[in-house]
């Protein structure tokens, strides 16, 4: 590997450059979100953290219900997550590991619509949860991503070469039966897998705008990205309050994501390099 | 050997109904819906009435659809070309062995979990013409400023900017991975016949990693066309006169943000079909495209 | 790692039997009561659309009869409000209306209470009479109780004028500035004695005020459009004006906040509410502000309702609770907390209003808006007035970064034509 012999130090300069870059957002965030408004407003900029968080929290919680639409988000994000884990690896797990009548075409006609996008379907999507009478309530929110096939996809691919066919069928001379088979042998094997799918579904519940923009109204049942969103009015922001808002919105997921990330961002390469 | 036939098979139907239930009903089915209510005239309370090609024809002679079609495009191609590029650089330097590769790989990986609104949020701030960070630096180093949320160009820059920042780290831990799968002896080999870095780059790393790099581009592509929470969140939807309209100019308008206001604002869901449709058939556009350039040298190529 | 992901799965499993029972039980209420007997009324409004403090009494006041459940509802409150009317289900008992929407609700008045069903035809004669028509159908029926009206006026900094050498008291300005011509040329001699501010914000302001000077709008009363004629591109030309004389700030942004705070922007024509926007953006200039007459006369600029969504609860609850909201004295707080004028000219004797406004330095504003809401234009709103208005906004504001102002005209207008076209205008 010594293409790059012009220098490991060029090689750190122009990584360590996108470091900062990645980092930076989150740093002036936290300045932006400990000083008063005006601060930032200067020139030349103040550079350093302040001591306002608590003030500019204060006034932040005047505004919006921000906690109230935070346990909303936590709420929603985990009833999503667990709902697809087990929808979607059941369904996978069908597929990988047992033939049935018509599996091939379905799962043909599955890879066929997965690649359509998303939005086209949002507008019926709307009518039909108000139809069922979901239309401002959370529980619209959960439908959108059982209805994603890339958990499907993913997981399948996932099962088929991490529970060995073997022990399917030493479970199946024991006599366990198709749901024994798998929650006892398929589950325990793709607990990786399962990670690394639950927090994707987390994170793509707990930042997802468009759908909860158009099915929420009421400010008792808004998510975490709602209310930050409704922080900036037409006539102008209170920036060093918006900013706290947006500091406290995004810390959940950073040390969630800090927690997993190791194993989330080598199975995450896995489906990408296998197509 | 099938006895008992079809029935006997009802756990496994069982087990992938759930699933197949919420996509047929929740995602086939709208789709077709959808493409039938582009032919109606609805506003989602009264009734519905048949309306031909009536949207369709409105939405060829709508100025605004279309400046949303040149906005869209615009914002993608600046948003994922220079994106990709400098994520294949970034990758190719990682996988140059340098010390610490999982904290850039997390560093790099983390503005892609970062919420979307959050982050339009703090571009608004920053990008602010009179009070921005970046007016400030550029004041400093004696450049011109720019109305960064004023200018229409301006405008496009900054939710490229937006797309870049969220997605190139993303693509750039994808495209290490893939360069992880290349055999290091084809490199020695090149090496051995006195080929250099740039030569090794052309005629190595670029096919063999062409599947994934169509994949990234794939990915790009329908993603970036459908760009919504970038400029809703940036331009305010509380404005009283002319909510989601994309900011001055209506620079920051794209297709799907458009199709939001018909469909949302002005309830005519029946256009706003029309215009849903017509992003998709620009996305297939855009993708094929995009395969016949990156995979049609496949068949040219040396292996 | 092995461990710790167990315990998240189990974790998470709780979580969601928790969150499914929560997510089940959140929906469900809405405002129809649990059975226990209580009436529960649902007030839906926006930020500013009512007195907060008003809204908490009635709370209060009507406690014995039901539980009123105010909500105020952030981001753009029409689509959610028609979002949830297309829905069809848990619709509040009551809705605000904003002023620049009824006309394109009065259509779906299926989907609301006739007021008058409920008694409002004996409270008629208190409210303005042009108000009252425009909350109503062609055939009579109240949809929209109302709320108050948006009469313009000149708000400007007293002490910028003074420092440009202009006259800063209302009667001396009002005497000064009679038309646009007049008010942009003493704006000409504000940025020009002052230069870090300006007189307009921008020109959709202008031009919002412009086109309400007028009797007929975008769609005359026999649903031809009309938005190319001449009243409409003398509104255009006005509008543009100042952007040609360079005392136009061009605040299309964002930073409207900001800009008051700073003295950017030394005036502002807006309705009456709008001196809520001020005082909210600028707190540090309270008593530097002060009202006139607006030039070439007053025009009105939103001003909402309240209404009653058919499939929403307690009809009758709801209507006493709408009539005590918008009774007299209660108008009269909500000018005093949220700046709403009163649609009651009752009201306008009360000393809630007559009695002076720290904000503007003391001065007695109905003093401005009082006359000025006599002499309001009634000018006919068809319900695509809004869509079809929206063209010239655009592109008014694409005038003001940098297009040619003959080409947005045409484009304006001729985007306006099909827009009229498509909504079934002639």
């Amino acid at each position: 590997m010594r293409r790059f012999r012009a220098g490991r130090a060029a090689t750190h300069l122009v990584l360590g450059t996108g470091v900062v870059i990645s980092f930076f957002p989150f740093y002036w965030m936290v300045v932006m979100a400990t000083n008063t408004t005006a601060d930032i407003y200067r020139y030349p900029p103040k550079l350093t953290p302040g001591s306002h968080l608590l003030d500019n929290i204060h006034r932040l919680l005047d505004s919006i219900d921000f906690f109230g639409s935070m346990f909303n988000t936590v709420i929603v994000a985990c009833t999503t997550t667990v709902l697809v884990l087990f929808i979607d690896s059941l369904a996978a797990f069908t597929f990988a590991k047992y033939r049935f009548p018509g599996r091939n075409f379905l799962f043909a006609a599955l890879l066929a619509l997965y690649m359509l996008p998303t939005q086209l379907a949002i507008l019926p999507q709307f009518i039909i949860a108000s139809d069922l009478g979901l239309a401002g309530t959370l529980r619209a929110l959960l439908i959108p991503p059982i209805a994603n096939a890339f958990g499907i996809f993913w997981m399948r691919q996932y099962i088929t070469s991490a529970v060995p066919d073997e022990l399917i069928d030493a479970a199946k001379v024991d006599g366990a039966g198709f749901l024994r088979q798998y929650w006892q042998i398929a589950i325990p094997a793709i607990r990786p897998g399962l990670a690394f799918l639950g927090i994707y579904v987390f994170v793509a519940a707990w930042n997802d705008y468009i759908w909860p923009l158009i099915v929420l109204v009421n400010p008792d049942r808004i998510t975490l990205q709602l209310a930050l969103a409704q922080l900036n009015t037409a006539h102008g922001t209170d920036f060093s309050m918006v900013m706290a808002g947006t500091l406290l919105a995004i810390v959940p997921l950073v040390v969630i994501f800090a927690f997993f990330a190791r194993n989330f961002i080598a199975d995450a390469t896995k489906g990408a390099v296998r197509e | 050997m099938r006895r008992t036939g079809i029935v006997s098979y009802w756990r496994q139907y069982l087990a992938i109904s759930p699933f197949f239930l919420v996509f047929v009903g929740f995602n086939l089915i709208p789709v077709f819906f959808t493409l039938y209510l582009a032919f109606q005239r609805w506003d989602g309370l009264g009734d519905m009435q048949f309306a031909g090609l009536d949207q369709f024809k409105f939405l060829i002679h709508d100025p605004t659809f279309w400046l949303s079609v040149r906005n869209t495009i615009i914002i993608w191609v600046l948003g994922t070309f220079p994106m990709l590029f400098v994520a294949l650089i970034i990758a190719v330097m990682l996988n140059a062995g340098v010390r610490f590769t999982p904290f850039y790989r997390i560093a790099y990986f983390l503005p892609n979990v970062t919420s979307l609104v959050a982050v339009a949020l703090f571009f608004f701030a920053i990008f602010s013409s009179s009070n921005g960070l970046v007016n400030a630096v550029l004041h400093l180093l004696h450049l011109p400023q720019v109305q960064w949320l004023q200018n229409p160009f301006a405008i496009k820059v900054v939710i490229a900017l937006l797309m870049s920042w969220q997605w190139t780290g993303y693509n750039a831990i994808i495209y290490l991975a893939g360069l992880q799968t290349i055999p290091s002896q084809l490199y020695e080999a090149a090496q051995l016949d006195g080929a250099g870095p740039v030569r090794m780059f052309r005629h190595i790393t670029v096919p063999l990693l062409r599947p994934i790099i169509l994949f990234t581009l794939i990915v790009s592509t329908v993603t970036g066309l459908q760009s919504f929470t970038e400029p809703q969140v940036l331009f305010g939807s509380t404005a009283s006169v002319n909510p989601n309209s994309g900011g001055p100019g209506q620079a920051g308008l794209t297709m799907m943000l458009y199709f939001y206001h018909q469909a949302f604002d002005n309830n005519d869901y029946g256009y706003g079909a029309a215009i849903v449709w017509a992003l998709f058939l620009l996305i297939l556009l855009f993708v094929v495209i995009n395969w016949r350039l990156v995979a049609r040298s496949e068949r040219r190529g040396t292996r | 790692m092995e461990l710790s992901r167990r315990r998240l799965l189990q974790a998470g499993l709780l979580a969601a039997a928790g969150g499914v029972t929560a997510a089940c039980g959140g929906s469900k209420s809405s405002g129809s009561g649990s059975g226990s007997g209580s009436k529960d009324i649902a007030l839906w409004y926006w930020a500013g659309g009512l007195s907060d403090k008003v809204v908490a009494d009635s709370v209060t006041h009507f406690t014995a009869q039901g539980t009123i459940k105010p909500s105020v509802i952030g981001g753009d409150f029409k689509q959610k409000l028609t979002t949830t009317l297309a829905a069809g289900r848990s619709l509040p008992a009551i809705t605000g209306i904003k002023g620049e929407d009824i006309a394109a609700l009065l259509p779906q008045a299926k989907q609301f209470v006739d007021l008058n069903t409920l008694g409002a035809d004996k409270l008629q004669s208190q409210y303005l009479t042009w108000k009252w028509k425009q909350g109503s159908t062609q055939d009579g029926k109240l949809i929209g109780f109302p709320i108050d009206i948006g009469p313009t006026g000149l708000f400007y900094r007293a002490d910028l004028f003074e420092k440009a050498g202009l006259p800063s008291k209302p009667e001396d300005v009002a005497k000064q500035i009679v038309t646009w011509d007049d008010w942009f040329e003493a704006g000409k001699q504000l940025h020009g004695k002052v230069p870090k501010s300006f007189p307009v914000n921008t020109v959709q302001s202008i031009l919002s005020a412009a086109i309400g000077q007028n009797t007929v709008r975008f769609i005359d009363t026999n649903n031809k459009f009309v938005g190319d004629q001449d009243h409409i591109r003398k509104a255009w030309d006005t509008a543009l004006k100042p952007l040609q004389l360079g005392i136009d700030a061009k605040i299309n942004d964002n930073s409207w906040n900001a800009a008051i705070a700073g003295g950017t922007v030394a005036a502002e024509v807006g309705a009456a509410w709008h001196g809520l926007d001020i005082s909210s953006a600028g707190p540090d200039t309270k008593g530097k502000w002060r009202v006139a007459p607006t030039p070439s006369g007053p025009a009105n600029i939103g001003g909402s309702f309240l209404a009653i969504p058919a499939k929403g609860d307690n009809h009758d609850l709801a209507f006493q609770v709408i009539s005590w909201l918008l009774n007299a004295d209660n108008q009269a707080r909500g000018f005093t907390d949220a700046s709403l004028f009163p649609s009651m000219p009752a009201a306008y004797k009360l000393p809630a209003l007559t009695g002076g406004d720290p904000f503007f330095g003391g001065q007695v504003t109905i003093d401005v808006f009082g006359p000025a809401a006599e002499k309001i234009p009634i000018a006919y709103e068809a319900p695509a007035d809004a869509a079809v208005a929206a063209p010239y906004y655009n592109e008014i504001i694409k005038v003001e970064t940098g297009k040619d102002a003959n080409q947005a005209w045409n484009d304006a207008v001729s985007q306006a034509k099909q827009i009229a076209a498509k909504q079934g205008v002639n």
